[in-house]
């Protein structure tokens, strides 16, 4: 196609110029944009294939035994499943308490030291209060989420929500 | 009938060569000079090798080894007792990838030491120093594999650090793990980073790489080349010594000597296995692998700063660090190499040496101690 049937008449001192710049600009723009859509399209799926579905977690609700009284005697704790989520079980000075058994410092898996009377974690050493989940010492950034524990009858429960 | 004998490899030679046209390929490849004084202490060639074993000896393993949360420990456990060897061939794989980091890490201090990352070669340390994260991220993927209770949770508290990294941290979480959790999801990712995603990885920055070296020829760490617009040092003459066959036969003696000390080392010392992982119970002393004790013990001793916490804190140091090693020569303005020259730098690169070996072996003291001290 000639360059001068594209250019607009009077719109500049070279038409032809002008003409030729306005049709580069326009397919490097279509170029471009081309470029980007191709790219976008290729990330796009491998993307959303990385980024992992959703899965309800098995402690979605409901009343999980935990323990019977007489395995958790006073001054003792231990570690149970509630679902897929690890829980500490305390039968402490203020009576049975329950706590997310994740670490809030790395995500280790604490436990009950009868000894220190302390909840404690075997990674980094963070101590964590048996009666409230609160850090006592260590790097731990906060408390222990709680989980409520209900005793009923010779049996101590988890009770989710 | 003799002559024809002595002429056949010469007529099999020619005919690939009439083909392929290698000669000229290895001629530019091999048949190059480096300055007498470069010395480079076999360190990034036997990194090279420890890769190369690591190739052999993981693609043996691959045939056995089966990435399920239910079959993996089993087959590390067929792997180790029953197959022929395949104690031999895990415990290669095991020194030599604990080589691979130490060895690395000696060619970085030396590349350091001898200021040879300079003008006109950052882009070569650009592409070492991605080659270390990468090698860093075998060992951590690769920890996970046998699914032993250090295996699972070294990879819990190591992707937890991931978690705290701000604004992307949880969706960084996700990615890794396939989930919230460490899960099947877990290991397959992992298996799959160690075993196609990192190693294609590695071999393109390492081909960058030495394709860089290949082009600006190995450094003289005692007579760095001009900047633009300087002249050269007048009356001094530049001495050159053959790549091949000199510099490339001390290689691989040295590389034959290696291999003997890997096969002492994994008859000596085998590849161990914990326990299989219990997502339930972590066991006292955990740890990881030497070369990540001391990020391990900083996120136990830092403390908290201003609005961060201990824990960000204890991340955010590794990170920047990573930052300042990639990006080193581009901050580091003095054009000096003589040791001399560069007191400052080198200060500081003791002191960071000396902090992590601190930190190292502090890290891999029991905790009875610090509970006892506490």
């Amino acid at each position: 196609m000639d360059p001068v049937t594209v250019g607009s008449p009077g719109s500049g001192s070279d038409p032809h110029v002008q003409a030729e710049m306005g049709r580069r600009r326009f397919v490097r723009l279509l170029l471009g944009f081309s470029l980007v859509s191709t790219v976008s399209m290729i990330i796009t799926p491998i993307v959303g294939f990385l980024i992992p579905k959703k899965v309800e977690g098995a402690s979605g609700g409901g009343k999980v035994l935990a323990a019977k009284v007489a395995d958790l005697p006073a001054g003792s704790g231990k570690v149970v499943a509630m679902g897929s989520k690890p829980v500490v079980v305390v039968n402490g000075e203020g009576g049975v308490k329950a706590f997310s058994a994740v670490c809030t410092h790395l995500g280790c898996i604490v436990e009950f030291d009868a000894t220190l009377k302390h909840i404690v974690c075997p990674c980094h050493d963070g101590h964590f209060s048996p009666a409230s989940g609160a850090v006592v010492s260590g790097p731990p950034p906060k408390a222990l989420a709680t989980v409520n524990a209900v005793v009923e009858g010779d049996s101590i429960f988890l009770v989710a929500g | 009938m003799a002559t024809q004998t002595t002429a056949a490899p010469n007529g099999v030679v020619q005919w690939f060569e009439e083909r392929v046209r290698a000669t000229a390929l290895f001629n530019a490849l091999l048949h190059v000079p480096i300055p007498v004084e470069a010395k480079t202490y076999y360190l990034g060639g036997i990194t090279l090798f420890l890769f190369m074993v690591q190739v052999a000896t993981g693609t043996l393993l691959s045939l056995y080894y089966k990435p399920t949360p239910e079959a993996a420990y089993d087959s590390v456990k067929y792997i180790t007792s029953i197959v022929e060897f395949g104690w031999l061939i895990r415990s290669i794989h095991h020194w030599a990838a604990n080589g691979m980091i130490i060895f690395l890490l000696l060619h970085v201090i030396r590349i350091f030491v001898q200021g040879v990352y300079k003008y006109p070669r950052e882009l070569i340390w650009v592409f070492g120093a991605l080659l270390f994260a990468v090698t860093i991220g075998f060992g951590f993927t690769g920890y996970l594999l046998p699914w032993d209770q250090k295996a699972f949770w070294a990879t819990t508290v190591g992707t937890e650090i991931a978690a705290a990294v701000p604004f992307i941290g949880e969706s960084l979480l996700q990615l890794l793990r396939g989930g919230p959790d460490v899960t099947d999801a877990t290991l397959s990712r992992f298996f799959g980073m160690h075993v196609l995603v990192l190693p294609i990885s590695l071999a393109l920055l390492l081909a960058a790489h030495l394709t860089v070296v290949h082009q600006l020829g190995i450094a003289n760490p005692k007579r760095p080349e001009p900047r633009p617009g300087q002249l050269p040092t007048p009356g001094l003459v530049q001495r050159w010594k053959p790549f091949f066959p000199h510099y490339v036969l001390d290689e691989v003696i040295a590389w034959a000597i290696l291999l003997a000390l890997l096969v002492v080392l994994a008859s000596v010392s085998p590849a161990g296995l914990e326990d299989k992982a219990d997502a339930l119970v972590t066991p006292p002393h955990v740890k990881p692998e030497w070369y990540f004790l001391a990020v391990y013990q900083l996120l136990k001793v830092v403390p908290a700063i201003g609005p961060l916490t201990a824990r960000d804190v204890g991340i955010l140091i590794p990170m920047l660090a990573m930052v300042v090693l990639v990006t080193l020569p581009f901050l580091d303005k003095n054009p000096e190499v003589a040791k001399r020259k560069r007191p400052v730098a080198l200060i500081i690169a003791a002191i960071v040496l000396i902090g992590m070996g601190i930190l190292t072996w502090y890290g891999g003291q029991i905790p009875a101690v610090a509970v006892a001290a506490s």
